[in-house]
C-alpha cells in the first residue's frame, strides 16, 4: 500500500488545499477511495490525489534561514520598528 | 393482478434490493479490511439506502398515502416478512469480505443494467430518480473494479475471490427475477422490459470479469454457469415471494434501534 496526500478545491476562486492522506494499493484505488473519504460531502468539486513519495521534500532547515528577513514583509511595520528602535537608541 | 398493484410490486422489488443490499454494505463500517474501505463501502451503502427511500415513496404515492418519515420507516421496516420482494442475494449473510466484494460488483453491475431499463420510464419521477441514481452507480461499480483489478492479480486473494463467487453463484439467477406484479408494470411502460432479460448481459459480464480466473462458462443458452449454477435457471426459483433463512435475523439487525422506542422522533 502507499500513502497518497489527498487535495480538494471548492467551486469558484479558491486553490486546491491539502486535507488529509490514506492508504491505497493503487492509483485508481486512491481515486475512489478519496472520492468516498473526503468528498462524500461535496466539499469540493475537484480532487488531486498524489502519491508521498512523489512529493519532493526540503530538508530540515532547508527554510530556516529566512525567518528573520523582515524587510521582505509586505506590511513594513518590522522594518518600521527597527528603524524607530535605531533613531531612539543612545548615540 | 391489477395495473396499479402490479406497477406497486414491481416497485417494491427493486426498493427492497436497494434497502437490504445498502443496509447490508454499511454493517461493513469499522470492520472492513482497511480504513479506506470500511468508509468508501459504507458510503455507497448510504447511496443505495438513499434510492431505496425514493423508490419506497413511490410506492407509498401509489398507495395515496404521504410519503413523509415516518411513512417511509412504516414501509420499510415494519412490514410483515411475506410483503418483502428482495431477492435472496441481497439477504444473504456473507462469511466474509471476499464475499461481500464479490456480491457488491455483481449488484452494482446489475444495477446498470435495471437502472437502464427505467430510463425512459412513463413515469416521470421514477425516470428522474433513475438520473440521479445512474450517475452514483458509475462509481460504485468503479470502485469495486479497483478492488478485483488489484486482488485478481494477488494468487492468495484470487483464490479467495474464486470461492466466494462459487459460494455465492447460486443466488445470482435470484436477483434478475421477476416479480408477478412485473408485466403490468412492462405494459404500463414504467419498464422497458422483463428483468429476467438482465441475466445474459449479467452472465456475460461476470464471465469476463472473472473468468481468467475463476473459470466460470456459459452454457449453450448463453446462460452464466459455475458448478454452483449449473441446473438453475432465472425462473425456477420463486425467491422474491419467500423470504430465506437468512431474512429474519437481517430485520432484527436493522430494527434494533428503531425497536427501543417505536415511538422516538428524530
Amino acid at each position: 500500500m502507499d500513502v497518497y496526500e489527498v487535495f480538494v478545491k471548492k467551486d469558484g476562486r479558491d486553490e486546491f488545499r491539502h486535507v488529509g492522506a490514506l492508504e491505497a494499493a493503487t492509483d485508481e484505488l486512491a481515486l475512489v477511495l478519496a472520492r468516498e473519504g473526503y468528498v462524500r460531502r461535496a466539499e469540493g468539486d475537484r480532487l488531486w490525489v498524489v502519491r508521498r513519495d512523489h512529493v519532493i521534500v526540503a530538508d530540515d532547515g532547508f527554510v530556516a534561514p529566512n525567518a528573520d528577513k523582515p524587510h521582505r514583509h509586505h506590511d513594513g511595520a518590522a522594518v518600521a520598528a527597527r528603524r524607530r528602535a535605531a533613531r531612539e537608541a543612545p548615540e | 393482478m391489477s395495473d396499479r398493484s402490479g406497477i406497486r410490486e414491481f416497485l417494491l422489488a427493486f426498493a427492497d434490493d436497494e434497502h437490504l443490499m445498502g443496509q447490508q454494505h454499511t454493517e461493513w463500517i469499522g470492520v472492513a479490511p482497511f480504513l479506506e474501505e470500511d468508509l468508501a463501502f459504507s458510503s455507497i451503502g448510504q447511496d443505495e439506502l438513499g434510492h431505496a427511500a425514493l423508490l419506497y415513496e413511490l410506492v407509498l404515492e401509489l398507495d395515496g398515502i404521504e410519503p413523509t418519515d415516518a411513512a417511509v420507516d412504516q414501509l420499510a421496516f415494519r412490514r410483515s416478512s411475506r410483503d418483502y420482494r428482495s431477492c435472496h442475494l441481497v439477504e444473504y449473510t456473507t462469511g466474509g469480505w471476499a464475499e461481500a466484494l464479490v456480491r457488491h460488483w455483481i449488484y452494482d453491475t446489475f444495477e446498470e443494467l435495471r437502472w437502464e431499463q427505467v430510463s425512459d420510464s412513463a413515469m416521470p419521477r421514477l425516470a428522474s430518480i433513475t438520473r440521479r441514481a445512474r450517475r452514483e452507480e458509475a462509481f460504485h461499480r468503479r470502485h469495486a473494479d479497483a478492488l478485483l483489478d488489484k486482488l485478481l492479480a494477488a494468487p492468495e486473494a484470487r483464490s479467495r475471490i474464486t470461492d466466494a463467487l462459487q459460494t455465492i453463484a447460486h443466488l445470482v439467477p435470484g436477483l434478475c427475477e421477476a416479480t408477478a406484479g412485473e408485466a403490468s408494470a412492462i405494459a404500463a411502460g414504467v419498464t422497458a422490459g422483463p428483468t429476467a432479460k438482465l441475466f445474459e448481459p449479467l452472465a456475460r459480464a461476470i464471465e469476463e470479469r472473472f473468468s481468467p480466473s475463476v473459470g466460470v462458462g456459459t452454457d449453450e443458452t448463453g446462460r452464466f454457469v459455475t458448478s454452483a449454477t449449473a441446473g438453475l435457471t432465472t425462473t425456477d426459483q420463486d425467491q422474491r415471494t419467500r423470504r430465506s433463512d437468512w431474512f429474519e435475523p437481517l430485520m432484527a439487525r436493522m430494527r434494533e434501534v428503531l425497536d427501543y422506542d417505536p415511538a422516538a422522533v428524530w
